[in-house]
């Protein structure tokens, strides 16, 4: 049944000359195999994290101490973001070079485009919810800087209602990080793949 | 013959890979508890010398001998009911078990004597540490 389902995520018909590795470098198939790894430690990682103020850090210190690969997951986790988004600003860099945004594929390259700024943001998400001074300095700026686009104030008080570190935040920080933005990072990817598929592009990770 | 043995090791190996994932999954999911709970408090007028305050709920004795203040376990090392304290010794009312006020077993079935809990002297207090 698993061989059948995976089979069925196959384009029927393949260009020959998009299966060389040197074309993709599989960044693409990479970046979500990191993804993949995010999900799966994210969730794990969920077990001990307490997502208020006074208690985030000392969760973080609870979960490094005392639990067993408590260190190696969240390290895991961390790693794989930056991975993933080194990865994707490298696939970005294929395709603008292999000029694969190009017609019939315009469609795939907004889709991508998208795709990179919401890991991005997820990825913006992810950095307050430990709580130390890097966390929170590094949101504030961002927080600030995002003032000095249209509308960004607005944008700001939906984000932070009650200022940077403060309770609402920080749980609308978590809610986005561990619902949201992921939900739409993968139904884009799907959208993405289908793309691929459809445009009798490459095999899956290729 | 072939292809049911290739299976056969296919089955066994995803046996082995879930049965270690399922194990280190138990192992980050039982995390060391590390801190000390104060079973309880007592303010130091409270204990008589050479007396003793029971309490039943925390299932506690704190006993004084002259200078040296001790908490007993009143959970019975026979079968765990909760023990009784006497003015001369601790009878547990299941099986007839008894100690002496120390908590060293005068007569069985019990054959452990009951364990001290740490206690603390902290201002004006008693605490005992689990």
């Amino acid at each position: 049944m698993v061989n059948e389902f995976l089979g069925h995520l196959f384009p029927r018909v393949v260009l020959r000359r998009n299966l060389a590795f040197s074309y993709t470098f599989c960044l693409g198939g990479l970046a979500f195999t990191a993804f993949l790894i995010l999900a799966a430690t994210g969730m794990l990682l969920l077990f001990y994290y307490q997502a208020s103020p006074e208690k985030a850090f000392n969760s973080i210190l609870f979960l490094e101490a005392s639990v067993w690969g408590g260190r190696y997951l969240r390290s895991l986790h961390r790693l794989s973001s930056h991975f993933m988004l080194v990865l994707l600003m490298l696939h970005t860099l294929r395709v603008i070079l292999t000029g694969a945004y190009q017609k019939p594929r315009e469609l795939n390259w907004v889709l991508g485009c998208g795709l990179l700024l919401l890991c991005v943001f997820e990825a913006y998400t992810g950095y307050l919810l430990p709580m130390d001074q890097l966390a929170l300095w590094a949101t504030q700026t961002g927080m600030e800087l995002l003032t000095i686009f249209p509308l960004g104030s607005y944008l700001r008080a939906i984000l932070v209602p009650d200022g940077v570190g403060q309770p609402m935040s920080l749980l609308r920080f978590y809610v986005l990080h561990i619902m949201l933005v992921p939900l739409s990072v993968l139904l884009l990817s799907f959208l993405h793949f289908y793309r691929i598929r459809k445009n009798k592009g490459v095999l899956p990770y290729l | 013959m072939a292809k049911s043995d290739q299976s056969r090791r296919k089955f066994i190996g995803t046996l082995i890979l879930s049965l270690a994932g399922l194990f280190s999954l138990g192992k980050f999911l039982s995390p060391r508890v590390p801190q000390q709970k104060i079973l309880l408090s007592v303010a130091k007028a409270e204990l008589p010398l050479d007396g003793a305050l029971v309490y039943r709920e925390a299932r506690v004795a704190l006993m004084r001998e002259g200078d040296a203040v001790y908490a007993l376990s009143l959970v019975c090392t026979h079968l765990g009911c909760t023990i009784n304290v006497t003015p001369t010794e601790l009878v547990c009312p299941c099986h007839g078990s008894s100690f002496d006020r120390r908590g060293v077993v005068l007569k069985g079935p019990a054959d452990r004597q009951l364990p001290r809990y740490q206690v603390v002297q902290r201002g004006e207090f008693f605490e005992v540490v689990v």
